[in-house]
């Protein structure tokens, strides 16, 4: 039964991806997409992190990343200078920030980067496919196709996409699950491999929430019981969990609906393109027009058309 | 009854040209820094705000102001009113104008200018952005084709290349005449094509935000977007038509054709109405129109943007300011100011990307959009001096 039902799923997606492929194609109404159990992932665990950015200095060693400047800000923080970057930017894909619930006032400290959705809106919106989820989980991207139009950037609900905005010849900049440095050699990824506290584990999609349902069910008084990342926006590979009196909004991260950002405009893609059939209606209606148009005139003695344009 | 299109042939270099040449130049200056230091050197863009003015502006309403040459082309081509042949050729050149900025725009705010031609080989097909570009290409290749008559029949049969160039003659009437005879043959082909491909990408750039249903307001989040960007683009297109007439009228010293423009006023509150009957069952079906009363700057755009639609749909429905030409353009003209705010609601106005982050662009990209708005008009000034665009008074 189970087996029947992913068969079924595979020749979907693969149907699905060979309609991507070419225009000529039909495009179908796409499902939702199913995420493959042995993508590799991670699951930060909030209640555990202590703040320590362990990651964040292992992100920026393993990439390669220079020092940022965080000078400014005065007004916002009191102070024009402060220790460690407040947003992602193109010199840091990943940080730890303090979050405050808006309620109960509990704070905790959360580590913020790309998701590695499952159906990923800035793979969806990439004009050339640049943006691709690749077999081992994460969602690479492709600085030699990109052509900086920055449409990923609007698309990635998690506002994750980072652009070099001072460089003459700019890419897209966001973690990369260490798919190249890391993962293909038989490592986890830095960030996981550093973290003192064990807030961060790397593994495969099953096994996280796996585990992260162990240990909600093991301390209940310790977790919400939710698997944030498990079912928003389709899925993600990067999962949290949370504090009972925080919400994960109180970790800056949004209340997302289960179901990808780009259901809407691929399906009204689709619709309007599916097998050419409503351009070429369109055209046949205005063909038909025109030609009873010109035949009225000519009946009327007007010869039209010679000196139209 | 047609009467003959042609140049004007004026002087050319007159205080208007230094001033476009002035901005043009200044344009260049800020083009210069964005090229080899980066956009953060100019332009006012950030990570919460990708998109800026250039995409905002001159991309998203530079598509719908150049509406003018698909409509005119459908009204008077298709649905065969003949009576308004002298307004198709300025829509064409000027929709052929917009598009080519357009393109330059897209060229300007891309990180990877040199890998535009990217589109072409590399396909997403799940990509609305996709769609836009190539509708957009085959568009302006199409809108240069419904150009060649002008070129043609200018210089068919007279081609005079200056000195050595002259053995070149031949040569370049040859070539006229084959693209006057592949054009005849055509011409209905690409017409329609035309309106095809406009339809396309004037309803997919409504597609465009609606990836991102977490951060555009409500007001403008619909499933009917793409449809609202067709027929706003429908309705702005005699907009234009009226507003660039009336404009070179003035500029080139010729009589107003406010008879002929008032009588083809008649179709914009047909459009609008449409529109407006559509956005306001939207509004009303998803119950968002209370949002709009909140006090927020959305919502104050959102009514500024609805005032600016509604006036000019009631105002034109009377014969009296259709006839006046001044109360005329300016029902156009707030036609298109909606428009304009609509495409920057969309775009910008209405797009939440997380709270402390601002955007005002900053004197480098206004600088680079005046100049490429100044480029149009060069080109425009320049086609009409030189072609047969414009139809003589009568
Ligand atoms: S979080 Fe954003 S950048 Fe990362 S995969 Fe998802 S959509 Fe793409």
């Amino acid at each position: 039964m189970e087996l029947n039902r992913r068969k079924f799923l595979k020749i979907g997606t693969a149907a699905g991806g060979a309609a991507a492929c070419s225009l000529s194609s039909p495009a179908l109404a796409r499902d939702e997409r199913e995420p493959d159990p042995n993508w590799y992932g991670m699951l930060n665990d909030s209640t555990r992190c202590i703040g320590c950015k362990a990651c964040q200095v292992a992100c920026k060693k393993e990439n390669k990343l220079p020092a940022e400047s965080t000078i400014g800000d005065e007004k916002a923080f009191g102070q024009a200078i402060y220790d460690s970057p407040r947003e992602l930017s193109e010199k840091t894909f990943t940080l730890i920030k303090m979050h405050q619930d808006e309620q109960t006032k509990e704070t905790t400290f959360v580590k913020q980067q790309c998701m590695h959705c499952v159906d990923p809106a800035c793979q969806s919106a990439c004009i050339v496919g640049a943006l691709k989820k690749q077999p081992d989980g994460s969602v690479k991207y492709d600085a030699g196709m990109c052509m900086g139009c920055r449409y990923c950037m609007v698309a990635c609900p998690f506002s994750i996409p980072q652009f070099e905005w001072h460089k003459a010849i700019p890419s897209i900049k966001k973690c990369t699950l260490c798919s190249e440095t890391r993962l293909s050699k038989g490592q986890p990824t830095a960030c996981s491999s550093a973290c003192p506290a064990g807030a961060i584990t790397f593994g495969k999609r099953e096994d996280l929430i796996k585990l992260a349902r162990k240990r909600i069910e093991a301390e209940p008084e310790r977790y919400l019981d939710h698997i944030y990342g498990e079912k928003e926006v389709g899925g993600t590979g990067v999962f949290y969990l949370t504090k009972p009196n925080v919400a994960f909004a109180g970790l800056g991260l949004q209340d997302f609906e289960y179901k990808a950002v780009s259901g809407l405009t691929e399906s009204i893609q689709h619709r309007i393109f599916q097998y050419f059939i409503p351009p070429i209606a369109v055209y046949s209606i205005l063909g038909g027009i025109m030609a009873y148009n010109q035949r009225r005139k000519k009946a009327a003695g007007k010869l039209g058309g010679d000196d139209e344009y | 009854m047609s009467i003959k299109a042609a140049p004007l042939q004026q002087k050319f270099i007159t205080p208007n040209f230094w001033v476009l040449i002035f901005f043009m130049v200044s344009g260049a200056g800020f083009a210069y820094f964005r090229f080899f230091e980066g956009f953060g050197s100019v332009t006012n863009m950030s990570k919460a705000y990708p998109f800026g003015l250039w995409i905002a502006f001159d991309v998203a309403c530079g598509v719908a102001l150049a509406a003018g040459g698909f409509t005119t082309a459908a009204i008077v081509e298709i649905f065969g009113r003949e009576k308004y042949h002298a307004l198709v050729r300025p829509a064409i050149l000027t929709a052929f104008i917009g598009y080519f900025l357009v393109g330059l725009a897209v060229f300007f705010d891309l990180g990877k200018y040199y890998n535009i031609w990217h589109a072409l080989i590399y396909w997403n097909g799940t990509s609305v952005l996709f769609e836009v570009a190539w509708c957009v290409m085959l568009y302006l290749t199409v809108l240069g084709i419904e150009n060649i008559p002008n070129v043609v029949e200018q210089f068919s049969g007279r081609v005079n290349l200056p000195g050595p160039l002259s053995g070149f003659n031949r040569l370049g009437n040859w070539i006229l005449s084959k693209a006057d005879w592949f054009t005849k043959k055509t011409m209905a082909f690409f017409v329609i094509a035309g309106v095809v491909l406009s339809f396309g990408h004037q309803s997919s750039l409504g597609t465009m935000m609606l990836i991102a249903p977490y951060k555009l307001h409500d007001l403008w989040y619909t499933p009917m977007s793409p449809l609202l960007f067709l027929t706003s683009a429908v309705s702005v297109g005699p907009s234009m038509v009226i507003f660039e007439g009336t404009l070179a009228a003035k500029f080139f010293g010729r009589k107003p054709e406010t008879e002929l423009l008032g009588s083809f006023a008649k179709y914009i509150p047909l459009f609008l109405g449409t529109y407006l009957l559509l956005r306001f069952l939207d509004l009303a079906y998803r119950g968002v129109l209370a949002q709009a009363f909140d006090g927020s700057v959305a919502g104050y755009s959102f009514l500024l943007e609805i005032a600016l639609f509604v006036i000019p749909y009631f105002a034109l429905k009377s014969k009296n300011v259709r006839q006046s030409g001044t109360k005329l353009f300016l029902c156009a003209l707030s036609v298109i100011c909606a428009v304009v705010l609509n495409r920057f609601n969309v775009f910008l106005i209405g797009m939440d990307m997380g709270s402390n982050w601002n955007y005002f662009p900053s004197v480098g990209e206004f600088a680079v959009t005046f100049a490429f708005l100044a480029l149009g008009v060069m080109m425009y000034k320049i086609a009409v001096n030189y072609l047969p665009i414009l139809e003589e008074e009568h």
